[in-house]
């Protein structure tokens, strides 16, 4: 009977969560309209900086051992901080491209299709650094490499400038370098 | 009525088998099986073993060890369908994303050999509840079978929703009937098999199964043939003030 009720509790939340996930999606599907104002905004510098491995040899040079390991870990929360952050925008922007896949323009379509494979691939990696950063939170001392958040998030930041623009041509767009 | 031949359990485990192959065969005639040939297969080959296990049940000339013999048959027959179908909602899903795909296809093993292992393990401690070997290995057959689709379908279920991939209208409708199939179906034969049930609550469990399987074939019925309705689809473009912040931050990150 025992083996009966454990078998009977997985099979009851494997069907709520999957019932869960599909209220979701209907409710993903009535909201898309205001799926945009969920994207949050990343000081990318700030976050280069945090990432950089360079700074964090020198912290290790200047502070004692126990002291660095402090600063380290508060370090790599804030790094944690923003992948959160970055992966959670990535997912927006799933959902942004992924609707602008049934756009008429060939051009769009072609935009939304790479800010799509870029979000997803930025959403995977920053699930990666997530777990190393939890690894390297119980050993402070060993580096860490956050490769793949950053460029991906500049790329990502490329795609979407990008579809924007194909998308709402009289949008003033203000990188004057380019 | 909630009786072995009654007029409810005739109706039970024929009209939702037949109303399957008719929706096979529309989807054949619609063209749509091109799009879905493992739903298709699964709903025309599924029924029609169905109803050759009621038919063995009703004719008196069948002994009741060709009986199970025949159910044994239908079991694996499901099985690859079953399996079939859901490689093919993983392929439609994940397919175009190769990112997703390669790493959903990995971790789909891992849970897979997990669902076996446990599976496995759960058949082994489960109790003889019926004294002919035949019946009681079919029973924990089911038990595994729905065990392992419930826990992959779960799977996918969340590996889409992390990602917040969106889910074409009629695959979304195809897994969610097998889901819940697949959930209900193993939690009474997870009863059946493991707590030894009463005669009537034994009934009571193959009724909701029956039950619960006819709503799964009118869900699929309602996503594949029903036409969405034609609500125009706003274009969601990056909001003004966001892109004026990734604009900051490319200019800063260009002039670096």
């Amino acid at each position: 009977m025992t083996l009966a009720i454990v078998i009977i509790i997985a099979a009851a939340v494997c069907l709520a969560v999957i019932l869960r996930l599909a209220v979701s999606r209907s409710l993903q599907v009535s909201a898309d309209g205001k799926i945009a104002g969920r994207i949050q905004p990343i000081d990318v510098e700030a976050f280069r900086n945090l990432a950089n491995p360079t700074e964090d040899e020198y912290l290790r040079r200047s502070l004692p051992a126990a002291e660095f390991r402090n600063v380290k870990r508060k370090r790599l929360r804030a790094i944690s901080a923003y992948v959160q952050v970055a992966g959670r925008n990535a997912t927006v922007l799933v959902q942004i491209g992924q609707a602008a896949l049934l756009s008429s323009d060939p051009r769009a379509v072609e935009a939304a299709r790479q800010l799509v494979e870029q979000a997803l691939l930025l959403r995977r990696n920053a699930a990666f650094v997530l777990i190393r950063i939890q690894i390297a939170l119980l050993w402070p001392n060993h580096g860490l490499l956050v490769s793949g958040v950053l460029p991906g998030y500049e790329r990502l930041s490329g795609c979407a400038l990008l579809l924007s623009r194909l998308q709402n041509p009289a949008a003033p767009v203000r990188i004057s370098a380019m | 009525m909630l009786q072995a031949h009654s007029i409810f359990w005739h109706y039970l485990w024929v009209a939702p088998n037949l109303l399957l192959l008719i929706l096979a065969v529309i989807l054949w005639k619609r063209g749509t099986a091109r799009q879905f040939p493992a739903f298709a297969t699964f709903a025309f080959l599924g029924s029609v073993g169905q109803v050759c296990v009621y038919a063995s049940d009703m004719l008196p000339s069948v002994t009741p060890d060709a009986y199970w013999r025949i159910v044994w048959g239908d079991l694996i027959l499901e099985v690859i369908l079953k399996f079939a179908l859901i490689a093919e909602i993983f392929g439609l899903l994940f397919g175009s994303y190769a990112v997703v795909a390669r790493l959903g296809k990995l971790l789909i093993r891992g849970v897979g050999v997990a669902l076996i292992l446990a599976a496995a393990v759960a058949a082994a401690y489960a109790p003889r509840i019926e004294l002919v070997a035949i019946i009681n290995g079919a029973n924990l057959f089911d038990q595994t079978i729905f065990l392992v689709e419930s826990g992959v379908l779960g799977f996918i279920f969340l590996f889409s929703f992390y990602f917040r991939l969106s889910w074409p209208r009629q695959l979304f409708g195809i897994a969610l009937g097998l889901s819940i199939s697949a959930c209900v179906h193993l939690a009474t034969w997870a009863l059946i098999s493991n707590a030894g049930l009463p005669y009537f609550s034994r009934l009571i469990s193959v009724f909701l199964n029956m039950a619960i399987y006819h709503l799964c074939v009118l869900i699929w019925f309602y996503y594949l043939l029903v036409p969405k309705k034609d609500a125009v689809k706003p274009v969601v473009s990056v909001p003004e003030h966001d892109l004026e912040v990734w604009n900051r931050e490319l200019e800063r990150l260009i002039h670096q």
